[in-house]
C-alpha cells in the first residue's frame, strides 16, 4: 500500500483500511458473508454513533444552557462535571416504567422505539469521511427525508396512545407544525439536487470539491436550518412538548427508560438533521487537507448543533399562529423563490457556457 | 432589516455565553457578606454581669439566663446562658441594650441543624468552643 507513505492519507483513509483489514479476512472478500459481516459493523457503528451524540449532546444543551445565562452548568461529577449525563442515564434506568391505565398499550409502549429507532436509519446514508457512507443510497436525499418524516406519526402515537389531554394536544400540535415544515425543509433541499442532478448525498459532497453549496444557496440554507429546527421541535418551535402550555405534550406519560428513548431520538435526530445540513451545505467531508475528513465532517457538524442550542437558549417559544403563518406565508413562497432562482441560474450558466 | 432583533438577540446571548460566570461556587468559596448582615449571636463570658437586659429587650423571650451571687466579692457571676435560636429574630435588640458589649451579632450563617433540640444554643459552650473563654 502506497498510502502508507502519507500519514494524513492514511489516517484520512484509516476507516477503509480496517475495513479492507476485516474484509480481507474472508476466504472471498466480496462474499455474502463478508457484506453481512459489514452491514453489521455498519449498523453497530451508527448506533454508537446516535447513543454517544445523545451522552454528548444532553450535557452540552445544559453546558450551552449554563453558559448563556453566566452559569457554569453541572459542575460536580468528573472533571467539571463532564460525567453528568451518565449519572442522568443510570437514574433513568433505575427509574419505575409506568404505564397509565387507560393508556392504549401497544401504540403507548411501540412510539418511543420508533423515535429511537429514526435517527439510526437516517444516520446511516450520510458520508462520514470519502467513501465512508454506512450504505451508499442513491436516493439518499429523498430516503433520509421520507424517514425523518415518520416521527411525526411517532409523535401523534405517543399523544393518542399517552389517553392524556396535554398528550393529545401536543400531539396534534406535532402534525400541524411537523407536517407544515417538511414542505420548506424539502423545497430547501431541492435547488441543491437541482444543480448537482443527484440524491445521492456521496455525489452531492463530491461536487463541493471547489465551493461549499452555502455560498451558492445561502437562502436554501437558512430555510434548511429554521425547518430543521421546527422539524426536531426544539425552541424556538418547541410548541409539541411546551411545558407551559401542555405539561409536557406527548411525553407527560412516559418515565424512565421509555422517556429516555424519546430523549436520545431527539438528540439523534438533532444529529441528523445538523448532518444533512453538513452534508449538503457546509460540503460534508470536504475540507483543506491539515485534517482528516471525518474530522472536518464532525466539526461542521458540531457547529451546527451549537447553533442550534443557541437558538434555542436566546429565542423566547412562537406562537402557533404565528409559526403556522411563517411556514407557508414566509419560508414556503421564499425556497419556491429559491429553486426559480436556481433554475435561472442553472440556465444562464449553460448558456454562457455552451452546456 | 427583517430579523435584525433575532441577531441583535444571538450577539447579546453570545457575549453571555464567552464572559465571565457570575456563579459563586459556595461551599468552596465562601461568600463575602455585606457587614450589615446579622446571622448568628455570640458571647464573651468574662464581660457578661448578669444583668438580664438581654433577655428583657428580647422581643421574643428566646434568651435564659441564671446566675449566682459570689461571695467574695458580691458580684453575680454568670451561671447558664440559653438561646432558642428557632424563635430567634437577630433583630440585634439585645446586643444593643448589653451595657458591657459582652452579647455581640456575629457573622456566622452555616447555622442549620438536624434537631430541633439543637436549636436550643448553650452559648456558653458555644463561646468554649471558639476558644473566646478566658
Amino acid at each position: 500500500m502506497e498510502t502508507l507513505s502519507k500519514p494524513m492519507e492514511t489516517f484520512d483513509n484509516l476507516f477503509l483500511i480496517i475495513a479492507h483489514f476485516i474484509r480481507g479476512l474472508f476466504a472471498d472478500p466480496q462474499s455474502v458473508w463478508a457484506n453481512l459481516t459489514m452491514s453489521i459493523i455498519n449498523f453497530i457503528i451508527v448506533v454508537v454513533i446516535v447513543v454517544l451524540a445523545a451522552l454528548i449532546l444532553i450535557l452540552l444543551e445544559r453546558k450551552v444552557a449554563g453558559w448563556t445565562s453566566q452559569r457554569p452548568g453541572p459542575n460536580r461529577l468528573g472533571p467539571r462535571g463532564w460525567f453528568q449525563t451518565i449519572a442522568d442515564a443510570l437514574k433513568l434506568m433505575g427509574k419505575e416504567d409506568i404505564t397509565p391505565a387507560g393508556a392504549d398499550k401497544f401504540i403507548f409502549k411501540v412510539a418511543p422505539m420508533i423515535i429511537f429507532a429514526l435517527p439510526m436509519m437516517t444516520l446511516a446514508v450520510i458520508p462520514y469521511g470519502n467513501g465512508l457512507a454506512p450504505i451508499n443510497l442513491d436516493l439518499g436525499i429523498f430516503y433520509f427525508l421520507a424517514i425523518s418524516a415518520i416521527s411525526t406519526v411517532a409523535f401523534i402515537m405517543a399523544g393518542w396512545g399517552s389517553n392524556n389531554k396535554y398528550s393529545l394536544l401536543g400531539g396534534m400540535r406535532a402534525v400541524a407544525q411537523m407536517i407544515s415544515y417538511e414542505i420548506p425543509l424539502l423545497f430547501s433541499l431541492l435547488g441543491v439536487v437541482m444543480i448537482t442532478q443527484s440524491f445521492n448525498l456521496g455525489v452531492i459532497v463530491e461536487a463541493q470539491k471547489n465551493i461549499p453549496f452555502i455560498l451558492l444557496q445561502p437562502l436554501a440554507f437558512v430555510i434548511y436550518i429554521i425547518a430543521g429546527m421546527a422539524e426536531l421541535n426544539r425552541a424556538p418551535f418547541d410548541l409539541v412538548e411546551a411545558d407551559q402550555e401542555v405539561v409536557a405534550g406527548p411525553f407527560t406519560e412516559y418515565s424512565g427508560l421509555r422517556w429516555g428513548l424519546f430523549f436520545l431520538g431527539e438528540y439523534g435526530n438533532m444529529t441528523a438533521v445538523s448532518a444533512l445540513a453538513a452534508t449538503v451545505f457546509l460540503g460534508g467531508w470536504q475540507g483543506p487537507a491539515i485534517l482528516p475528513g471525518f474530522v472536518w465532517f464532525w466539526l461542521k457538524v458540531g457547529i451546527i448543533i451549537f447553533f442550534i442550542m443557541w437558538a434555542r437558549w436566546t429565542f423566547p417559544r412562537i406562537r402557533i399562529d404565528h409559526l403556522m403563518h411563517l411556514a407557508w406565508k414566509v419560508l414556503l413562497p421564499l425556497s419556491i423563490l429559491n429553486i426559480f432562482l436556481t433554475g435561472l441560474g442553472i440556465y444562464i450558466y449553460r448558456l454562457v457556457m455552451g452546456g | 432589516m427583517f430579523g435584525k432583533g433575532l441577531l441583535t438577540g444571538l450577539g447579546i446571548t453570545f457575549k453571555r455565553m464567552v464572559g465571565p460566570n457570575i456563579t459563586e461556587f459556595y461551599p468552596e468559596q465562601k461568600p463575602n457578606l455585606p457587614i450589615r448582615v446579622r446571622s448568628s449571636m455570640g458571647l464573651e463570658r468574662e464581660k457578661c454581669i448578669s444583668c438580664n437586659m438581654c433577655a428583657m429587650a428580647c422581643p421574643n423571650g428566646v434568651i435564659k439566663l441564671t446566675s449566682e451571687k459570689d461571695e467574695t466579692t458580691n458580684k453575680k457571676v454568670l451561671k447558664s446562658y440559653q438561646m432558642d435560636v428557632g424563635r430567634c429574630l437577630f433583630c440585634g435588640m439585645c446586643a444593643e441594650v448589653c451595657p458591657t458589649k459582652a452579647l455581640t451579632v456575629t457573622q456566622e450563617y452555616e447555622n442549620s441543624v438536624f434537631e430541633p433540640g439543637d436549636m436550643q444554643w448553650d452559648m456558653i459552650k458555644r463561646a468554649e468552643r471558639k476558644g473566646k473563654v478566658g
